[in-house]
């Protein structure tokens, strides 16, 4: 409390006063910045002053805030493909002005890859940041002709996968799990749409989106690897607008269109997969109950009070079902609700409060009576309350502050069994924590080619109970680990608390027009944890608290990068190595058991790790050919007491080398082909050295107990979509709608690539008293050419 | 109607494309282990532990025995079983002294001595409880997408009130064991996991029904499980909790899903092993020792005249 004395008090109304002593004689000019056609706001446009190097970029809303000295300036706003516009001000009073930025034609719509200034990765003092917007997304040829937001950040540089099913992406070597996935500010625990080919994301309710990879602003938390940001679109304040598409998989539909013109609008976005709908004809497995499908619905609202006052609301509900019959089956969904509200306090301080509810469930069903059946649900809700402050303090000066509480409402199992109608539960109690943070960033140009961001946030997390509490004993490291005590905590008793103090710093060095320099340097903490020991991230992976047996995961990350573009901004080059320390990562003894397990605790190990790596993107952004290249040269390893002798060990997503290809090259107005090419290095599987047998199973066994000790061979896949336009004009007049064929093939040389190996005995039943014949089995997820297309429209 | 029975399976095909091949790759190679198999059982006649050491994974050949250790079970009574290298190397047998009696009792402690060099291995378990098996029954199944046509057994058994009891429920079709990885069969209490706390009752699904072969056809479909005129015979093992997380564990490790199914496997981990070594063979020794108790029940399939069911 010492710091609210009057004394510390007294200290901050003087800063204030200092503050506001510098800001004399000068005005502000804010307001924000929109798409002419539909209302959008446009997130990370420029306005620059002409003929010097200060200016603003505008936030999640498309608000912007400027403050000059008086005098006379001409503001120059500009936007990727959009047209720059030019503003004549004489500055002697506040002012407000909204700008409506036009589209710059058509022509240029079409090999747009950024939605940013061009040279903004120049000037842009954070680092390790990738940006894709919906265009994009929709540009790179995608599995079964659907264009997907987690597949097209899966060739970036630094983000990888296990494989082609699996959940989520890896950054920079961390796990799935070390993500934090933002929709509108709400946390989505699972990302995908059967199992991992798709993620839950609509491409066309999606506006934007950000992945920090590195230098991560201290306004985010939570989690150590990275942090994606998905921006949904607002819907069209202007007129009625629907796109949708029809293809192999799934059909998609959205609508936008203004609520009260210019003051409120709405987007509503749904897709179904109906595989299961066409088979069900022909498959009787799919009668009485049974499905193969997802959906998913994306919805937006958005009411304008006044100038300084304006609402959101958005959500997302999403489920997929792998179902046998109307009794038996799997099914997965996450549901999200996040309010906004923007308020401006002044023309330079900008707030926003959000309240946010997320859930995450998965459903397993087994038995087809009710006399003997096996119920399985487990889930994760978690209600965030938020408050961000931008401070627009002057020209130079744009500071961050804020905070932010998480209840979460961890449900591992709420099991039970039925055997010849003798019904048992078998579930496990609920885990409540709570998780708070309070940061404060400023973003400060210091002089013309130095620029930094440096920050603190500090974090906070207590395990609650009512719940019964273990205590584990010690035992040789990577044995289960036996309770030695337990007791019941009482409802919001505090089990354990933890907190982190978590520096953030970027710094950009700009050396002339064309290059810069940027180094950052950040400490992350994440407080609950994804456990899973399977080959991939599945469905039925579990979030646990950090606890009384688990430690928060600490991640401090150094980078360093140069920044060039070459040929008036036509093309981007930069390169980055990064150098990660992570502590208590969580491991599993062999043999783990994760699943309803209350002594789950017991099996669990913490490990420590390192990742570095080298990263190359040249991206090319105009002309007919368009795309870009990455690169990464990446090692990451753990060392976990228990596991490899002791020893750093390659984890299961270590690739030494990633490269990915994406090119687009447009023929003409209609025409357009798009091509991805990856090549990645195998990944680090366990594999046996010796054979035994136990009464007549032949048992594979390492025996050097080494962990991830070879590697399954390299991947490498080609895809191809060509894009087809529909004619512009029908007998002479202009066409009102749009529409576009999508025509792809994933995997065109059909190479099938390994998803894993596994040793067993070989098929068939053993003779007794023969030895037993083993086999070595590679795997491919997916081992053929997959044809797709779709048809997509607008109007 | 029969290229649609697995029409489930070309649709998660038609969706995923999973393919498989099988391949040997170059492995690293390691000192060999030693492996003893020591599953003794209270049954009639001789009882075997077998001693070999490791092979590379890929040599197809049988383990080679080891020979001339000393072998030896003590019991919490003092008795001392003695198990000679007879016919076959590697293989020590117990013979009972006079054909009646058996080996050990529900509640005797056994500790198991194998001298080998200069290594000495060690483990000790109990002997468990098991209950009766009540019936097994026969049921006419349709063609379906997950059954062929044919009868399929369910045995009933009820497992003793108390928390703990561990079980491995073997299977003989027509007197041959069922040993296929993916027809392992073990019970903790009435359900598959410690903590589960489901005791005290009939043995759930599936573990009841798990007493069914898992035979294929040549394009992957089940064989019948049981046809009119097939013997089943089912035998309840006590074991001790160790060995049901080993088994446990086996299952996990070498009854693979294989394709599209692998993406939820779990990785590749050694098992566990209740003996201990000394000298030479420290910390390289495999496998597992273990003194059962049986319960057995036998049934004749019969369609005219099938045993009444269960209530």
């Amino acid at each position: 409390m010492r710091f609210f004395s009057h004394k510390g008090l007294l200290s901050l109304f003087f800063l204030f006063v200092a503050f506001q002593g510098i800001a004399q004689g000068n005005f502000t000019i804010s307001g924000y910045l929109k798409d002419a056609s539909d209302g959008e706001s446009l997130i990370g446009a420029t306005v620059v002053v002409e003929g010097s190097t200060q200016g603003a970029i505008s936030n999640t809303y498309g608000f912007y805030s400027l403050t000059l000295p008086q005098g006379e300036y001409t503001l120059v706003y500009s936007y990727l493909g959009y047209l720059t516009q030019k503003m004549p001000i004489s500055l002697n009073s506040n002012q407000s002005i909204d700008v409506e930025m036009r589209l710059e034609g058509k022509e240029l719509e079409e090999v747009v890859i950024t939605s940013e200034a061009l040279d903004e990765n120049i000037t842009r003092i954070g680092m390790s940041v990738e940006k894709l917007d919906a265009r994009t997304i929709k540009k790179i040829p995608a599995f079964l002709g659907e264009a997907d937001v987690i597949n097209s950040i899966r060739t970036l540089p630094g983000v990888s996968t296990v494989g082609e099913g699996a959940s989520g992406f890896n950054v920079r070597g961390g796990g799935v799990g070390q993500n934090l996935v933002l929709l509108d500010e709400a946390p989505v625990y699972n990302s995908s749409h059967m199992l991992g080919f798709f993620s839950v994301f609509n491409p066309d309710a999606v506006k934007d989106l950000k992945l920090y990879k590195g230098g991560i602003p201290a306004r985010y938390g939570g989690r150590i690897s990275s942090i994606l940001d998905i921006q949904m679109k607002e819907g069209s304040t202007k007129k009625l607008g629907v796109q949708g598409g029809v293809g192999t998989i799934f059909s998609r539909i959205a609508v936008d269109a203004p609520i009260v013109k210019d003051k409120s609008s709405f987007i509503l976005a749904a897709r179904r997969s109906y595989i299961d709908v066409i088979a069900r004809p022909f498959v009787d497995v799919l009668s009485d109950g049974g499905a193969l499908n997802f959906y998913d619905i994306t919805g937006k609202v958005n009411y304008k009070f006044s100038d300084k006052d304006r609402i959101y609301l958005s959500g997302y509900t999403g489920r997929d079902n792998f179902k046998f019959d109307a009794n038996q089956g799997f099914s997965w969904g996450n549901s999200t609700l996040t309010f906004r509200w923007n308020h401006l306090m002044s023309s330079r301080l900008f707030m926003n409060i959000s309240a946010i509810y997320a859930d995450y469930d998965y459903k397993l069903e087994f038995g087809d009576t009710p006399s003997d059946k096996f119920d399985w649900k487990s889930r994760i809700r978690t209600i965030t309350v938020k408050p961000d402050f931008s401070w627009y303090l002057n020209a130079k000066n744009e500071i961050s502050f804020g905070g932010e509480i998480i209840r979460y409402d961890f449900n591992p199992a709420d099991a039970t069994t039925v055997s010849s109608n003798q019904e048992t539960n078998i579930s496990l109690d609920e885990r409540f924590s709570y998780e708070g943070a309070l940061y404060v960033s400023n973003k400060q140009t210091l002089g013309t080619r130095l620029s930094a961001e440096y920050g603190l946030r500090w974090s906070m997390f207590s395990y609650v109970g009512p719940g019964t509490i273990y205590e584990y004993g010690d035992v040789e490291p990577g044995k289960r680990r036996p309770v030695v005590n337990s007791y019941e905590a009482e409802s919001g008793e505090v089990v354990s608390s933890f907190n982190n103090f978590e520096p953030r710093l970027a710094i950009r060095y700009k050396i002339n027009e064309y290059s810069s320099i940027k180094a950052s340097y950040n400490r992350m903490a994440q407080y609950i944890h994804l456990i899973s020991n399977r080959t991939a991230s599945i469905p039925l992976d579990v979030w646990n608290p950090s606890t009384n047996n688990i430690d928060p995961q600490i991640g401090d990350q150094i980078a360093l990068g140069y920044f060039r573009n070459l040929k008036n901004n036509e093309y981007e080059v930069s390169v980055e190595g990064y150098y990660k320390q992570t502590q208590n990562q969580v491991e599993y003894i062999d043999g783990a058991d994760l699943l309803i397990n209350e002594f789950l605790e017991g099996d669990l190990l913490s490990g420590e790790g390192r990742a570095y790596g080298l990263e190359f993107l040249v991206k090319k952004q105009k002309g007919k050919l368009t795309g870009w290249a990455s690169y990464t040269l990446a090692k990451t390893e753990l060392k976990t007491e228990g596991i490899n002798n002791g020893t750093w060990y390659p984890t299961r997503f270590d690739q030494r080398h990633n490269l990915k290809l994406t090119v687009i090259y447009n023929f003409n107005e209609r025409w357009s082909l798009s091509s991805n090419f990856a090549f990645i290095s195998g990944t680090p599987s366990t594999w046996p050295t010796d054979r035994y047998e136990v009464q007549g199973y032949l048992i594979p066994h390492n025996g050097n107990n080494s962990r991830n000790n070879l590697r399954i061979p390299a991947y490498h896949r080609l895809d191809v979509s060509v894009t087809l336009k529909g004619k512009k004009e029908k007998k002479g007049k202009p066409r009102k709608n749009e529409d576009y064929w999508v025509f792809g093939v994933y995997n065109l040389y059909g190479r099938e690539n390994p998803f894993s190996i596994y040793f067993t005995q070989q098929g068939g039943r053993p003779a007794m008293g023969q030895p037993v014949p083993s086999t070595g089995v590679q795997v491919a997820i997916i081992g053929s050419i997959v044809p797709a297309f779709s048809y997509n429209f607008k109007f | 109607m029969k290229s649609l029975r697995f029409s489930i399976l070309i649709l998660l095909a038609g969706v995923f494309f999973s393919c498989e091949k099988e391949i040997t790759p170059d492995l690293e190679t390691a000192d060999p282990q030693i492996l003893v198999d020591a599953f003794i059982t209270d049954q009639p006649g001789e009882q075997v532990i077998r001693i070999a050491n490791s092979l590379p994974y890929f040599t197809a050949s049988t383990l080679p025995p080891v020979r001339n250790a000393s072998v030896e079970i003590k019991d919490d009574l003092g008795t001392v079983y003695i198990f000679t290298e007879k016919n076959e190397a590697g293989y020590y047998v117990w013979t009972p002294a006079d054909p009646d009696s058996t080996f050990g009792r529900v509640g005797g402690e056994y500790a198991l001595e194998i001298k080998t060099g200069n290594s000495t291995i060690t483990s000790t378990v109990y002997m468990g409880r098991v209950p009766e098996i009540d019936t097994i029954q026969f049921t006419y199944e349709e063609e379906s997408p997950f059954n062929a046509e044919g009868y399929v057994a369910e045995f009933f058994a009820v497992d003793p009130q108390g928390v703990g009891d561990t079980y491995w429920i073997k299977t003989f079709k027509n007197g041959a064991f069922l040993n296929l990885p993916g027809e392992i069969n073990v019970a903790y209490d009435a359900a598959f996991s410690a903590g589960s706390n489901v005791d005290g009752q009939n043995f759930i699904l599936p573990i009841r029904t798990s007493i069914n072969p898992l035979d294929e056809n040549e394009d992957g479909s089940l064989k019948p499980a049981y046809l009119p005129g097939d013997s089943i015979r089912v035998e309840i093992h006590s074991i001790s909790e160790d060995a049901f997380n080993f088994f446990l564990q086996a299952q996990e490790q070498i009854d693979r899903p294989g394709g599209f199914g692998e993406l939820f496997a779990v990785p590749l981990a050694n098992l566990p092993t209740n003996l201990i070594a000394t000298g030479q063979w420290e910390n390289r020794v495999v496998g597992f020792f273990n003194v059962a108790t049986v319960s057995q029940r036998s049934e004749w399939l019969d369609p005219d005249n099938l045993p009444p069911k269960n209530p």
